[in-house]
Order: structure tokens, then sequence, then C-alpha cells
């Protein structure tokens, strides 16, 4: 029931020169959940478009089963892709009742009309709204309308289901609720999803394998672990969540692999930071690293939250110090803000308890969560990072 | 503002509601003994105001249809493809939109009648005449002066609706052709509004009843409404049922609309709608919607603009198609000998000209206003006052004027000292009370989008009032204002109705003075007064807009303007 996609050196270009994709290659199981994570402008939604056939590949081909559904001359039309969509705006036609909206998508199967109806009806019970079925679009609220468009892609039992940021219009409840209704229709339905977002966290919890677009590239494929463990760019790191990036020099190997490295930060902040703790820091730790490298060579190596914890008073050994400069509640615990010199600034780091602005605190790093890669220059990597900070915040 | 509200009912309401009492208590108004009867309702039910009654009925309904038959297509090919020349057609649209109708009208009838310029280039086809010349003709003319009304609300209904709507279609299943048909109800009210507009604006219109109906025999009810006040002796009552029956009509159309639409919601708008694709139009597609699109603006614009122009060069009676000037000679010698006679200095072109100036400044200003006080808070008085410029809106020119003669003509009137009847005084506020309406509506869009902070920031950075105004809201409404006025300014120059009930005498305006000409057998020379007339509009506007892109700071251009993509 469910497709296979192949999806081979896809490239579309749009008219006036927009490159909007390069080269993509990527192969989705069937009845596999696949998220395509990327910042505004990354190329997933055209990408998306391109599977749906609402746009024609520029280059490349797409196989959808064992039909070619797209290459450089053939262009399946979207009604002849047996698929369905949920679009970002729901797209429920606003002149048609719910249950006409979901009847909708029945058309193709040759149903008799009271046939339709009445299987619409049981759809709108699965999703909950069965007692809504005869309000029009604008008679329901936000999670009600997403409702109904779910029930309108999950009808047809269509073998490959597509979502276009289905859960940006929600808020947080709301979209936090609505995931996991997604998350277990859809693999009720055992199609094949192919699903879009640009929050790194939505993309973790509902995938079976994450795809980061970077510029119309496909940057990493992987399982959403695999992504977090082992990102394999500075931006799929970045665009995944980091509690930040510092400068650091390769001071040797180590026999499990992982690389012992000392930091690199400006105007002795170390020694400064470290002033009201008992002892110093310990100057190097290990990191974890995809490149081949040499002792001396500048490195940049970035933390995830979960790579870090805050030392109070010394009471462990601890690798780097710095300045509280920010503390925010988060119900579990506390993040904090650290300043470990004039430019480098660690966020989200997590304890249990609660330290006071301008406090000198220890950090402890762990190396399961901090990844190494080749220096870059500063200007053009502070701007990539604001840009995948931007992208991954933006809901 | 209490002014502003009595100025309200003394030219709006109380001319309005006096004509249309009078016909159910002419006794209240001494037009005869009964204090309440329905004679004059049923009078106008009745002989040839009935035939005129329904004639108006079924040929603004047909007008309607074949407005948005023609209208749709075209808002749907500009909209959604790549046809040729669709950057002008905006543009050319507000052209068919401003001419008043009874100059295509004439346009036509010069080019078809016997002795026109058919016949005049030998191409003896009395059936075209006879086509023209009738039924037809009307619905013809009349529908296509609803293109553009159906063009605009459909453009408009359009313009929301985004790419989405389409593609959820196709992706579920839906062919080309079948999602379309899906989307189409979406602009259910458009397409209503557009059906509405194009009966209201068909049934009270009066310039092609006066003209094409008139001289096809085919009589419509504003013309026999016009022609109970007009004739000898006057009835006042009757005309005033006939009234009653229009302002029903025009009812019709408006509560079907609101019944089809009822407790349903069609907002297609959103902050993330996606902008609908082009489809490129190719081969035989591009060939056949650019010349259906042509032949729409040949027939609206450019058939009887050379019927106009080649009517102006031509000899009247003349056997032959040997082009001259002397309809221009003899309109200017008929200028110079109407001036020596005492009827002033001005020609009726220029005094057009002059009432159309006049007129649009009053109207944008008291449109303003009326604009403000509507965007406001919802009181029982800004809705009383919306109510009363939505009829106003839908009341036919010639029930207006109609009005006009009859409540400034009341013995009354001259006893507390108002002597306005037969004077330009009374035409020009008749002229500004009936633009009025329209001009609040035009302007209520810009005015609603205007912050208070805009001006309370000026004021609380030093500027006084008037400063505050005039730098911190006038910038941001100046093109809508400019685009109010040239519209009254257009409305007004060849207005027909009002200007034929009320003009002074002896100082005809452009439209009467053309009508003269033509009905005097001056077709020639009035022909040549209607393309001047036209030159002259066309230049204002060229003139205004010109001026406003060279005089308005940048800033203010960039407010409501278009950005390149």
């Amino acid at each position: 029931m469910a497709d296979p996609i192949t999806i081979e050196n896809l490239g579309k270009t749009y008219p006036g020169g927009n490159v909007a994709l390069r080269e993509v290659s990527l192969d989705v199981e069937p009845g596999s959940f696949l998220v395509l994570l990327g910042p505004s402008g990354s190329g997933k939604t055209t990408m998306l478009r391109c599977l749906a056939g609402i746009e024609r590949v520029s280059s490349g081909r797409i196989t959808i089963g064992r039909q070619v559904v797209a290459d450089g001359r053939r262009h399946v039309p979207p009604d002849q892709r047996d698929l369905s969509m949920v679009f970002q705006d729901y797209a429920l036609w606003p002149h048609l009742s719910a249950r006409d909206n979901v009847a909708f998508a029945l058309r193709r199967r040759n149903l008799s009309r009271p046939q339709c109806r009445s299987r619409a009806l049981e759809m709108l019970d699965r999703v909950g709204l069965h007692a809504l079925a005869e309000r029009y679009p604008n008679e329901l609220s936000g999670g009600e309308q997403q409702r109904v468009a779910l029930a309108r892609a999950l009808i047809a039992d269509t073998g490959l289901i597509l979502c276009d940021e289905p859960l940006s219009n929600l808020d947080a409840d709301l979209r936090e609720r609505m995931r996991v209704e997604i998350s277990a229709l859809v693999r009720e339905a055992a199609a094949t999803t192919v699903y879009i977002t640009h929050d790194q966290a939505e993309a973790f919890a509902l995938a079976d394998k994450v795809g980061v677009l970077e510029k119309g590239r496909l940057v990493q494929a992987a399982t959403p672990e695999q992504i977090y463990t082992r990102p394999a760019t500075p931006f799929v790191a970045r665009f995944t969540g980091l509690a930040g990036e510092i400068a650091v020099r390769i001071r040797g190997h180590q026999p499990d692999g992982m690389l012992l490295v000392e930091p690199v930060l400006g105007g002795g902040a170390i020694n400064e930071f470290s002033a009201g703790l008992p002892d110093g820091p310990t100057g190097t730790f290990r990191a974890r690293a995809p490149l081949e490298a040499v002792s001396g060579d500048a490195a940049l190596m970035m933390i995830r939250p979960t790579g870090v914890r805050l030392i109070q008073d010394g009471s462990a050994e601890y690798h780097l110090s710095g300045r509280v400069s920010d503390v925010a509640f988060r119900g579990r615990g506390y993040e904090h803000a650290i300043d470990l010199d004039g430019s480098t600034r660690l966020t989200g780091v997590f304890a249990g308890f609660r330290v006071a602005r301008g406090e000198i605190v220890g950090l402890r790093l762990d190396p399961a969560g901090c990844h190494l890669f080749p220096a870059e220059p500063i200007a053009a990597a502070q701007q990539e990072s604001e840009r995948a900070v931007a992208g991954g915040t933006r809901n | 503002m209490p002014l502003f509200w009595l100025l309200l009912a003394a030219f709006i309401l109380a001319p309005c509601a006096c004509f249309l009492l009078l016909a159910v208590a002419p006794a209240l108004f001494s037009q005869g003994s009964q204090w309440f009867t329905l004679t004059y309702l049923h009078q106008a039910l009745t002989g040839a105001t009935a035939v005129a009654i329904v004639n108006s009925l079924w040929v603004s309904s047909a007008a309607a249809l074949v407005g948005i038959a023609i209208g749709f297509p075209i808002a749907w090919l500009v909209a959604r493809t790549t046809l040729p020349g669709r950057r002008v057609i905006p543009g050319a649209m507000w052209l068919v939109l401003l001419l008043p109708s009874w100059l295509p009208a004439l346009g036509w009838e010069r080019i078809v009648q016997p002795d026109g310029v058919m016949y005049r280039l030998g191409l003896d086809w009395p059936w075209v005449t006879h086509l023209i010349m009738g039924p037809f003709g009307v619905v013809l003319l009349l529908g296509l002066r609803c293109v553009p009304f159906s063009y605009l609300a459909i453009s408009a209904a359009m313009a929301g609706l985004g790419q989405e709507f389409e593609d959820a279609a196709r992706v579920h299943g839906a062919s080309r052709l079948q999602a379309m048909r899906l989307i189409i109800p979406i602009l259910a009210p458009a397409i209503w509004s557009a059906l509405a507009i194009g009966f209201a604006e068909s049934i009270s219109d009066f310039g092609v009843a006066a003209t094409l109906a008139y001289s096809s025999n085919f009589p419509l009810a504003t013309y026999q409404l016009y022609a109970a006040i007009g004739n000898f002796p006057p009835s006042f009552p009757l005309a005033a049922g006939m009234a009653w029956l229009l302002v029903a009509a025009v009812a019709i159309p408006l509560a079907l609309q609101a019944r089809a639409l009822r407790g349903r919601s069609y907002a297609v708008l959103s902050g993330r709608t996606r902008q609908a694709v082009r489809r490129e139009l190719r081969g035989w597609g591009a060939i056949l919607a650019t010349g259906g699109v042509a032949l729409f603006f040949v027939i609206a614009l450019g058939v009887p603009g050379f019927g106009a122009v080649s009517g102006s060069l031509l000899a009247d009676y003349g056997g032959s198609f040997s082009l001259t000037l002397a309809n221009y000679h003899a309109l200017f010698a008929q200028t110079n000998l109407a001036a020596a006679a005492g009827g002033g200095l001005l020609s009726p072109l220029e005094r057009s000209l002059v009432y159309g100036m006049v007129t649009a400044t009053i109207t944008v200003i008291g449109g303003f206003i009326a604009a403000r006080l509507l965007s406001k808070r919802r009181t029982k008085a800004t809705g009383a006052l919306d109510f009363l410029l939505l009829a106003s809106v839908a009341l036919p020119g010639v029930v207006f004027g109609a009005g006009y003669i009859f409540a400034y003509n009341l013995p009354v009137m001259s006893r507390i000292g108002v002597n306005l009847y037969q004077t330009v005084w009374l035409l020009i506020i008749a002229y500004t009370a009936s633009s009025l309406p329209t001009n609040a509506r035009v302007l209520v869009g810009a005015v609603s989008q205007l912050q208070p902070s805009l001006k309370d920031a000026a004021r609380a950075h030093g500027a006084g009032a008037i400063t505050a105004w005039a730098r911190g809201v006038l910038p941001v409404v100046s093109r809508p204002i400019v685009m109010a006025w040239l519209f009254t300014f257009c409305g007004v120059f060849l207005e027909l109705p009002l200007s034929q009930l009320l003009y002074q005498p002896g100082s005809p305006p452009a439209s009467i003075a053309i009508e003269d000409n033509l009905s005097t057998y001056h077709f020639g020379v009035g022909m040549a007064q209607s393309v001047l007339a036209v030159a002259f509009a066309l230049a204002a506007v060229g003139v205004v807009l010109g001026g406003y892109r060279l005089l308005a700071p940048a800033g203010w251009r960039r407010i409501g303007g278009t950005v390149r993509g």
C-alpha cells in the first residue's frame, strides 16, 4: 500500500534564475516518516511541491512506487500521482462543509456520493469532529480546521501523504497535541509520509528519518538520533540546537577516537572568570570529531545543550569557567546563559538549581555533546549561526 | 459636525424622501387631494410605464449577465495567465467605466443609423441597424458597461484567492477543469456583487435610455420617469410612483445577494496566502484569449470611438465619405453665437470643466468627512449615515434629479428664502449630493486604515492640529484623495440625467449641448463636441495625475503605490 520514493539528482530553478534545489538525492522507505528540515529558503517547500506535482522539476527524477512521476521531460500532473497533502493554511474550500471538504478527496475512488459522504463522516469521527461535520471552515477553530485537513488527507488511503508545515499556524499547546495526533493517525494509515518543518523539535519528535536542507542542498539525511549526535556539518549542528560554539586548538588524539582540545578564548578569560573558584579549569577536554586533524590545528567546537553541565563552587572537576549573564526558570529547572569571554556565550546551560546573575561558575563538558569542525572564518560562521537560529526559532 | 448632518439632511435625505412620499401622499405637497393613495403606484404599473418597467427589468438582468460573462473571463485571464497586454487592461477598463453610457450609445447610433457612417462607407446592412437599434443593442451597450464592474469585483476577489485552493484540489485528485469548477464558487460573493451592481447600474442608467433606446422606440423606465416630469402637463406623483418601482427593483438583486451569501464566509486571505501562479498561454489558447479581449475593447471603445470621430469628420446629410473639419468650425461658431446671445462667456465644455472641478473638490472634502465618520466606532448616527449613503448609491440619478426639482420648486422654499431652483447652484449641489455616497465609499477604505497614532505622533512631537493633519495624515491618503477627485470629476463632467433635469436655462453643460445638437439633427457638430469633451476629460485626468507625480513629495507617492518586483 505505502509507496517508496526515490529522488535522484533533483534540481529546480525558478524563472528568473532562482535556484531552489540542487542535486538532491534521497530514498524514502515505504511506510516511513520523513521530515525535511531547514530554514526559510532552504528549498524544503519546493521539494514537497515537486513531489506533489504542483511544481515541475528542472532536472533529476522522482519515482513514487514504480512510477517515474517527474524527470526532465515527463511531468505526471498532481491528480494522477495518487497522493494527498495537508497544507500550511489547510486550504479548506470555504464554500464546502467539513464533510464535503473531506469527501472531495474520495472522488477519485469512483464511489457513489452517499458512500463518499458516509466515509467522510467516519473519517471525521476518527479525528473527533463527527459533530461538526456540517460546519463550514470559518465556523471551526484553527485546530478543528487542521483536523479536517488531516481527515481529507487520510480518507483516500493514498500511499503517500505530504505535509507542508501543518502546525506552523497553531499556538504552542495545540501544536503539541496536533503533533501527537498527526503522528498517530498517519502511522495508523501506514502511508509513506513526507513532512516539512523548520522546527527541529517537531522534526525530531515525528521523524523516522530527517533530511536537513541548506540552500537547496540536502546536507544530511539520517535518523533524528544520528543527526543530533553526529551532525554532518556546522550548519546541521547549529540548526538542530546548540548551547554555543568556541574556538579550540587540537592537542592530541585519544585511543577511543576522541580528540583532546584546548579552548582559545580571548583576553585571558579563563583565569579571570576562574577567580572565584577554588581550583582552576583543567585546560583541555575531549570532543567528538568527524574530521581528520593533526595536533596544533585550529577547530570550532560546537556544544549541544546536553553537552555542558554547570559546576558550582568547584564541587567537581570542570573544563571551562564563566560568568552567569542570565538565568531563566523553565519549570524542570533553570537555564543559564554564561559568558566565557567578551565574545563567547553559552546559552541554555541547564541546572536543577539557580545561579544568580554575575556569579562565576565552572562548566563541565561531555564529549558526546561536543562536536569539532574545521575552523571557519569568524564573520561567515557568525552570520550562518544567526541565520540558523532565526530559522530554527521562527514558528 | 452638526452642519455636516444638516447638509446631508437638506441635500440628500429631504429631496428624495419628499419625492418618494409624494407618490403616496400627494396632498402633503398640494399635488392632489389624497392624503394616502396607491393610485400613482398602480398607474406606474399599467400602460406604457409598465412596459417600460418590464423592459428595464429584463434588459438590466440580461445586461448584468452579459457583464459577468465577459468580465469574469477577462479578470481570470489577467490574474491567472500570461495574457499579452494584460498590464494595460485595468486602465482600459477604467476608461470604459468612466465614459458616460450615452457616449458609446451615440457612437454606435452614429455608425448604424440610416445615413450613418456604415452606410456612407457603402455597407448597406439594414439588419445591423435593426439589431443595434433595438433591445439587442440596448442589452449589448448596457452589458458592456457592466463589464468593468464585473472585472473589478472578480479581480479583487481573485487577488486574494491564493494558489493553495487549486493545488489542494489537484493533489486530491481533481483535474485542471474540475479544480476550476471547485474554486469558482469561492468567488460567489464577487459574482453576486458584480451581478447586483450590474443590474442596479443598468436599471438606473439614463444615458442609453435617453439615446439609443429612445431612438429605437424601446422605452425604459428611467426615460419614462423623465418624460413624466418633462412632458406637459408634468405629473410628479406618477414620476414618484415610478421612482418607487425603480428603487424596489434595485433592491431585488441586493436581497438575492444577501440571501445567497447568508451565514457563509468566503474569507480566503491569510498572511500566508501563496500567490497564484500564472499559466503560460501558448498557441491557439493565446490567440483566442487575446482576440477575445481585444474584441471586447473594440466593441466597447473602438467602434463607438470610431463612430464619434468619423461622425465628427463627416458633413451632415452628405452622401459621401469625404472628411471635413466643418463640424469643428461650426461648433466654435455656435459657441461664439451663444456667447453673443448672452449665454455667458463659457462654452458648454468649459462650463462642464468648471462644474466638474468645483463639484469634485467639494465632494472630496465631504466624502472625506463622511469616510472618517464611517470608519469610526459604530454608533446609531454612523449606522444611519452608512444606510443613507448606501441607499443613495442605489438611487437612480434621474430619481435624485426629480427629487431636487420637486423639493426645491415647492412654494415653501421661496417662502423661507431658498431660491435655488433653476440656478447653477442647485445643479452643483445635486452633482455633489449624488457623487458624495460613492466618493465616501471610495475613501472609506483608505481612511479606515489610518492609524490615529499618525496624527497623535505629530501632535506629540510639537505640531499644531493643521500641521499634524497635513504632515501625518494627508500624505497617507493623498493618492486615494486624488483618485476620488478624478473619479468624481469624470462622473460629473459628462453627467446626463441631473444635468438634463436641473441645468440653468441658457447655460447648458457639455452633455446637454451635445444632446441639443443631436436632437436638432446637427449630428456632425454633436459628435465633434463629444470628441472634444472626451479629449478635455482625458487631458484633465492627465494633468492631475501628471501634476501629482511631479509635485507630490516622493514619500507621498510611495504609499499605496505598487513596487516593481
